[in-house]
């Protein structure tokens, strides 16, 4: 016997065959899946990472909260390196009567150090570009079409009349995955005459230096010990950890969703790799009966299994690769630059899931075969050695669970993942069984063909809950990102009061607050608040200067590197809540502060703890008098640290006011920033707009990831269905010689599907809104929120159908049988 | 033909040829017969002489390649599949060799099926009665699978009547059952055929079986073979 012959003969003879048809699509499935996404996500991380210095624009960037001293600057330039100094802040930009909230980008000429800046004129051809001259500004295409405005137009920033010069074609560090707005790059002199950059302006400072490798690590050494307070070096692999670190939550999620689909492919090849098995048990007792040995056997079976990879895990492949690069093209401004070459990595790990799913789940029956006995031929109710225990199946368990391990990263997150899945398996199963128990005693009230269809899902009732979880599994996900996780957010959205503050107002100088004032209430603002803002540094815990370094949570380490405000207020402003000591009252003998729970927890702080702040060359150290809780969502000004406001006062500051203004309150606002050209208006709305508007993106593209895990799940079910062929084909042509009719056929098929869909979508459902509800009171803390069941319902009608009409699509052959098929079988 | 349609079964000429791999092959050749209503027929011969192409050929569940049919008074090759399934439906009975009750249902919504199929609203009365006439009145709930073979078959008896076809076609009825279980089956089935007054056509390896049909046709390699008794 030749093994190799004698494989590529049976596939030829075999394929038409449905098992091993679904085995090629669930392993194409597995492949694409993989590929898909773990290119995708390689290349966008190569991609941010390659150009991590022209994100941060330079070599090295030094940045602060105030304008950096000139001296660092003079350094760089002897040590012949080149400088861009710049300033980075929000503001709203007018015209025609219309607001847009941007990011400004006030820059010297210097600017690109790194990267290039290319921007359109009037005439639309594109030039490349540095900072503009003073009295113009480059705005990007959506600043432009948000203010109805085209390049020569006129605008108000800050008070002063600007032109925009040009349109902002290709900027360094325009693939800022989560920039909220729109940017716009102008002259730094500019910004420093309008009063932009005030003191209490909350202006991020940088100083960017380019040149020689060696030369620029020696500015960085030079440049550590003599950074004034607040201030911050960010290298090129700094900035290249902080974009892994951002990316790698996003990317977890899709190759988790990626991972459910193979998964769930796994499931269906096992399922044919069954059927294959059942239906070669007569060839193999017939070979071996005829001599052939076990080794050859499973050789030509193997062989055979191994000639239908090759092309499905071909076809798999560029399935994945075209959709990542479809994925890559539709969202090409998610990239800086063009997209970096195809990385022969993911492509081959994606294989490599794809052979380890296939052999993992194929193998078990497969090589059950080497029991078949040859007296079989003779007595075909000899069936196979049942063992108790095989170590066999151990391995589709093995192989899945290197698999969560290989999507999770960690072997934590794998533990978690594997309890989720085997707690949500197991929900399914007694879910599944309870409505199976419902739907006999259901069934045994109908008639006919509708009775005959559901008796037919209680009677496969291991097969009806494999079905139901693998769909189940894939339209949870579904629910709980298409239809919970909007409605948590929407439903939060609403909780939130007409009156909450819609705008803020920054960089505010205290003489300018009354007059601010008066001129808010005249525009109808209400719910104002004012506060007073310092900016300084952290010095001493307890005496101690804190160290970033031991801090795990990159949130300390922010505040103790960079720079931390302070406000203070005669009474406990509102959405404030003490929970340990007492407000402020009267002047206290010595300085007091009350500290927010995020910096309780971040520094392990509690009453009587003294922190040591500087504010430019004056330092405090202020006693923990009281502990409170900020209610964040009430959009208001809040701060984690307050001074009681005897000591407040005599810190240099501005102020910060947040309000409530009805109506598009850009006409009137745009009067007031020519009034006061230092203010600097942040419209809330459009921010959160945008939030919602990321959100939407990122779920839409996660859910076509998920896509592919429901197209896993309807191949469960197909897989199941080909499992099961012979038999539909024979009850068929049984019920046909009874004289069923084609429309009794069909509507035993659709009751079945029908309700495999229902009991699927049921249990996806409840475990969709279990979910939902715990998300809703320990994340959201909404209370009584009911997920909206009119969408949810909605999916469960949806599965029913899109399962009916699989189901019904699979059978459709089936229920042509002839009759005489009933006779012909004895 | 005309003349001939008030008979139970009516069969002119018919023949069956397939095409196979070595070329067209010819599986009954021009077989003719008629049986009045009531009568009883065997249908005899060697595997592979076409008795159970001519039994499926004369219920309606295939089409000749010639000749004609007529089925309790309707013409066959008039009819399409739906139309011949409606026909099955209100006329005929069957009966086979491995009982093919379907394995989702208990005994007795096996023989509730072709009365539903009919859309009757009686089907649970009638089934029950009917199970009750062939000794399995107390087991009406059980599955196929808890069933033993002549118990199976005894459903499919029941199933077969239960709806008062006018003719009733027979598969080997007793060829999976041991002899004692086998002759008991026999016995059941004349009983109710002669109850409901039913045309027989009864396909058969059992000679006992086949005399006890009032006619008996042997088939030889697709044809009538006249020289038999």
């Amino acid at each position: 016997m030749r093994p190799l012959v004698f494989a590529a003969r049976s596939l030829r003879r075999e394929f038409r065959h449905a098992e091993l048809a679904t085995l090629a699509m669930a392993l194409v499935l597995a492949v694409a899946a993989m590929a898909a996404v773990a290119t995708l996500a390689a290349r966008v991380e190569r991609a941010l990472v390659a150009s991590a210095a022209e994100l941060i624009g330079g070599d090295l960037a030094l940045g602060a909260g105030h304008a950096l001293p000139a001296e660092l600057a003079q350094e760089a330039q002897r040590r012949g390196l080149a400088t861009n100094r710049l300033a980075e802040f929000p503001s709203v930009l007018f015209a025609n009567e219309r607001s847009q909230l941007c990011d400004v980008r006030a820059s010297d000429a210097a600017f690109p150090l790194r990267g290039a800046l290319s921007v359109r004129g009037a005439d639309g051809v594109e030039h490349a570009a540095h900072a503009p001259p003073s009295g113009s500004i480059y705005a990007d295409h959506a600043a432009l079409v948000a203010l109805g405005v085209a390049v020569g137009a006129n605008v108000q920033l800050g008070g002063r009349d600007l032109v925009v010069a040009g349109e902002i074609a290709k900027s360094p560090d325009s693939g800022n995955l989560f920039r909220i707005a729109p940017r716009v790059i102008m002259n730094l002199g500019d910004a420093e005459a309008g009063g932009l950059l005030g003191a209490g302006s909350r202006a991020g400072h940088r100083l960017l230096v380019a040149g020689d490798t060696d030369a620029v690590a020696a500015f960085a050494a030079w440049a550590r010990p003599n950074l004034p307070s607040g201030a911050r070096i960010t290298t090129v692999e700094d900035a290249q950890q902080n974009l892994r670190n951002a990316f790698e939550r996003g990317e977890s999620f899709l190759r988790l969703a990626a991972l459910l689909a193979a998964l769930l492919s796994g499931v269906a090849i096992a399922l044919g790799a069954q059927r294959f098995a059942r239906r070669k048990t007569e060839e193999v007792a017939l070979l071996r009966c005829l001599g052939a040995r076990r080794g050859e056997i499973l050789a030509a079976l193997l062989l055979e299994l191994a000639l239908l990879a090759v092309p499905a895990c071909v076809v798999g492949l560029a399935l994945g690769l075209g959709l990542q690069q479809l994925v890559l093209e539709l969202a090409s401004g998610l990239l800086p630059g063009a997209p970096p070459r195809l990385p022969w990595g993911p492509p081959l790990a994606a294989l490599a899931v794809g052979v380890a799913v296939l052999f993992g789940f194929a193998l078990p029956p497969l090589l059950r075969l080497r029991d078949v006995e040859p007296l079989r031929v003779f007595r075909r109710d000899l069936a196979a050695r049942v063992r108790r225990f095989d170590v066999l199946y151990l391995l589709p368990v093995a192989v899945g669970a290197l698999l969560v391990l290989y999507g999770a990263g960690n072997a934590r997150l794998a533990g978690t993942l594997a309890i989720g899945f085997a707690a949500v398996a197991l929900a399914t199963f007694v879910l599944g069984l309870v409505l199976l128990w419902l739907v006999r005693r259901l069934a045994t009230r109908l008639r006919g063909a509708l009775r005959f269809g559901l008796a037919n899902l209680a009677r496969r009732r291991a097969l009806t809950l494999l079905q139901t979880g693998a769909l189940a599994l894939s339209l949870t996900a579904l629910a709980v990102l298409g239809v919970i996780g909007p409605s948590l957010l929407e439903r939060w959205r609403a909780d939130l009061p007409a009156d909450t503050p819609n705008w803020f107002a920054i960089n505010l100088q205290p003489e300018q607050q009354d007059a601010l004032r008066e001129r808010l209430h005249a525009l109808g603002a209400s719910n104002m608040n004012l506060l007073p803002l310092a900016a300084g540094k952290l010095v001493a815990i307890n005496g101690h200067a804190p160290q970033p370094a031991e801090k795990s949570d990159r949130r300390a380490a922010d505040f103790i590197e960079g720079e931390v405000r302070v406000s203070w207020s005669e009474r406990l402003p509102e959405a404030n809540r003490i929970v340990q000591g007492r407000w402020f009252e009267g002047a206290p003998a010595k300085p007091s502060i009350s500290v927010e729970q995020v910096w309780v927890d971040l520094f392990g702080l509690k009453l009587g703890d003294t922190l040591t702040l500087r504010f430019g060359d004056r330092e405090i150290v202020a006693e923990v008098t009281s502990l409170r809780k900020v209610e964040w969502d009430s959009f208001r000004a809040n701060f984690f640290l307050m001074l009681d406001p005897a000591d407040g006062e005599q810190l240099p500051h501005s102020m910060v006011a947040s309000f409530h203004l009805g109506g598009d309150g850009a006409a009137p606002l745009a009067a007031l920033s020519r009034d006061f050209p230092n203010l600097s208006l942040i419209d809330l709305n459009a921010v959160l707009d945008r939030i919602r508007d990321i959100i939407g993106r990122v779920t839409g593209a996660a859910s076509w990831v998920l896509g592919f895990s429901l197209v896993a799940g309807v191949l469960v079910l197909l897989a199941a269905l080909a499992a099961t062929a012979d038999e539909r084909r024979f009850e068929a042509a049984l019920l046909r010689t009874l004289g069923a009719h084609g429309r009794q056929l069909a509507t035993a098929v659709l009751a079945e599907f029908g309700t495999l869909g229902l009991l699927a979508g049921g249990v996806a459902v409840v475990a969709a809104a279990v979910l939902g509800s715990a998300l809703a009171g320990g994340v959201f803390k909404l209370e009584g929120y009911t997920p909206p069941l009119g969408p949810l319902a909605l999916l469960v009608a949806a599965a029913a159908a899109l399962v009916a009409l699989a189901g019904w699509a699979g059978t459709r052959r089936i229920a042509r049988a002839s009759p005489m098929a009933v006779l012909r079988r004895a | 033909m005309k003349d001939r349609i008030g008979s139970a079964l009516y069969a002119s000429e018919v023949s069956k040829i397939v095409d196979g791999p070595d070329g067209r092959l010819t599986i009954l050749e021009r077989v003719s017969l008629e049986v009045e209503r009531g009568d009883s027929l065997a249908i005899v011969g060697a595997s592979g002489s076409g008795k159970t192409t001519l039994l499926g050929l004369l219920a309606g569940l295939d089409r000749p390649s010639t000749g004609s049919i007529a089925l309790a008074g309707e013409r066959l090759d008039a009819l399409d599949e739906e139309a011949r399934a409606r026909l099955r439906r209100s006329r005929v009975g069957f009966v086979f060799q491995s009982f093919h009750l379907l394995p989702a249902l208990n005994a007795e919504e096996n023989v509730m099926l072709p009365l539903e199929l009919d859309g009757r609203d009686d089907a649970r009365e009638r089934a029950a009665d009917a199970l009750a006439r062939v000794g399995l009145g107390a087991r009406r709930h059980h599955y196929p699978a808890q069933l033993s073979g002549g118990e199976q078959q005894r459903v499919a008896l029941a199933r077969a009547f239960v709806h008062g076809p006018d003719i009733l076609f027979a598969d080997e009825p007793t060829g999976n059952l041991d002899q004692r279980t086998g002759a008991g089956i026999g016995d059941l089935l004349f009983a109710l055929n002669r109850e409901h007054a039913t045309t027989l056509v009864l396909v058969t390896h059992d000679a006992t079986l086949a005399a006890r049909c009032a006619r008996s046709l042997r088939l030889r390699e697709g044809k009538i073979d006249e020289t038999a008794a």
